[in-house]
């Protein structure tokens, strides 16, 4: 064990409480954090699975020959405002139907192909779009009708969805944001402080230290050890937290949203989301040490002088 | 190897040094006389640059050091053993570590410390008491520990400002013994002292100075 290190741990274990109080606000703040981040994540992929699914449908007439049918399917592929398009036959759209009510046989033995149109699933790369786009499909004369995903309903309610996920996600985004900036100034503080304390309680072996040649570098590194220590268990006990609560609810947040892939599935998937956010949260609380113990030291070193 | 020329000092209203000029050769056992506020503290700080003159050059190996940059200080004096009447030991530090942090400054490989520091330890005769705190020890004993700290890292020359000061006779002499025995190997060593009894006992150069300006050389 280094010199530096020995001495940083004998300083944190000669000041419990300093040290309890430093790793307790980096906790609590990288403990809401990984929460956040999480909430973000799960914010952005509802957002993106409303966006990208296929939202338009134009149900195609009974009438409508094969030639016009592919001839708009051509044109609507070479439209760069449209993507994930898909034709769908009558006994597709019967499957699918029987699919959906399998739980209920008499539905689909009550029904044949032909009362279910032939229709194009496509979405649009932009929401924004797809009014214009709407507009323009239904003028076709192979087009009988053109709608939404049935279960979000009209135009309008598909709007009113995701403008109200977008509304959520930038205040999950921006608010979430904020907040920890707040917590993260705090312990910038508090830890800042608590190095101050104790750099003024080393003032006399610092001021032997710098008699006797030390670089101010080595004045400084069982400080920034010690910071490194404080932020380094904050970031590890607040992501274990936030792990342990997200583990528990993840199961029960799954199943709720369905189809709609709020969190990784995959248990890899969930794992490495986990780790990518612990390695940001360790990079933040290195610099927030590496500063914290700049500014503290520097700062009493030119008391000293 | 130490030469003052013309060195001023005030510390506002109160001129500390007026032009003190004298050169302290290789291997040379100097003293710093002179009553209390007459300038010998200022003098060693100067050497240390832990004060700036105001006027003046102070040559250390022919490298005038009243001109070095900030970041060079550690490096110049990492090149003197210091000894301090007041110790200067570190408090929650045991001795054997007290020692060792010196070697630590100048970065020597860490599988040398134990080597080192027993032979220093050996030297001054602190060697049982190498794993207690100061705390536990005496005046005396302090003393050696910074001695030392001060003789392990092989220093070019010795400072040691009133290393008796704070010493009855015995432990004194006992310190002035392991002075002259440094010196007898090579060491050049200035040091301040108002202790009569020693510069009787143990003679060799004086520069008294008083009121700031050389008395006797």
């Amino acid at each position: 064990m280094s010199i530096h290190t020995k001495t940083a741990i004998e300083a944190v274990k000669r000041s419990p409480f300093q040290a309890f109080s430093a790793i307790f606000v980096t906790s609590l703040t990288f403990f809401i954090a990984s929460f956040v981040a999480v909430l973000v994540y799960a914010s952005n992929q509802a957002l993106n699975f409303f966006e990208t699914r296929p939202q338009i449908i134009a149900f195609l007439k009974d009438s409508a020959k094969e030639s016009d049918i592919s001839g708009l399917k051509s044109k609507l592929e070479r439209d760069i405002r449209i993507r994930d398009l898909k034709f769908v036959s009558k006994e597709e759209a019967l499957n699918i139907y029987k699919e959906a009510t399998a739980d209920n046989p008499l539905l689909s033995e009550l029904v044949n192909p032909s009362i279910f149109p032939a229709s194009l699933e496509f979405s649009v790369v932009e929401l924004d779009l797809a009014s214009t786009v709407i507009e323009e499909v239904k003028k076709e004369p192979a087009v009988d009708q053109v709608g939404f995903t049935a279960n979000l309903g009209s135009e309008k309610t598909l709007n009113d969805v995701v403008s109200r996920l977008k509304m959520v996600a930038n205040y999950l985004r921006y608010g979430g944001l904020a907040f920890v900036l707040v917590l993260g100034m705090v312990s910038f503080v508090v830890l800042t402080v608590i190095i101050t304390m104790r750099m003024i309680a080393r003032r006399n072996e610092v001021e032997i230290l710098s008699l006797i040649g030390a670089k101010p570098s080595f004045i400084r590194s069982p400080i920034m050890f010690e910071a490194i220590i404080y932020v380094v268990s904050g970031v590890f006990i607040g992501w274990v937290s936030s792990f342990i609560i997200w583990l528990y609810f993840a199961p029960s947040a799954i199943k709720y949203f369905g189809q709609i892939p709020i969190l990784p599935k995959d248990p890899v998937m969930f794992f490495a989301m986990f780790l990518i956010i612990l390695l940001g949260e360790i990079f933040l609380g290195l610099t927030m040490a590496f500063l914290g113990s700049l500014i503290a030291v520097n700062r009493v070193l030119k008391k000293l002088k | 190897m130490i030469i003052f020329k013309n060195v001023s000092k005030s510390f506002g209203l109160i001129k500390a040094l007026t032009n003190v000029s004298f050169e302290v050769n290789k291997g040379e056992f100097v003293y710093l006389t002179g009553p209390s506020g007459s300038g010998k503290t200022t003098i060693l700080k100067i050497i240390q640059r832990e004060v700036l003159p105001d006027s003046g050059q102070v040559l250390f190996d022919n490298v005038d050091i009243t001109q070095i940059p900030l970041h060079d200080i550690p490096t110049l004096r990492q090149n003197m053993g210091v000894v301090f009447q007041d110790f200067k030991v570190l408090m929650e530090r045991t001795v054997s570590e007290n020692v060792s942090v010196a070697l630590a400054v100048l970065e020597v490989d860490e599988a040398e410390w134990a080597k080192r520091v027993e032979h220093v330890l050996k030297l001054v005769g602190l060697l049982k008491q190498k794993n207690m705190f100061p705390s536990q020890l005496s005046g005396g004993e302090l003393q050696r520990v910074s001695l030392a700290r001060a003789l392990v890292i092989n220093p070019k020359i010795i400072l040691a400002d009133e290393p008796t000061g704070n010493l009855d006779w015995k432990t004194a002499d006992g310190i002035m013994d392991l002075l002259e025995k440094i010196n007898k190997e090579g060491k050049t060593i200035i040091m301040a002292t108002h202790h009569a009894g020693i510069l009787k006992e143990y003679k060799h150069r004086i520069i008294h100075i008083e009121n700031g300006k050389i008395i006797k050389n």
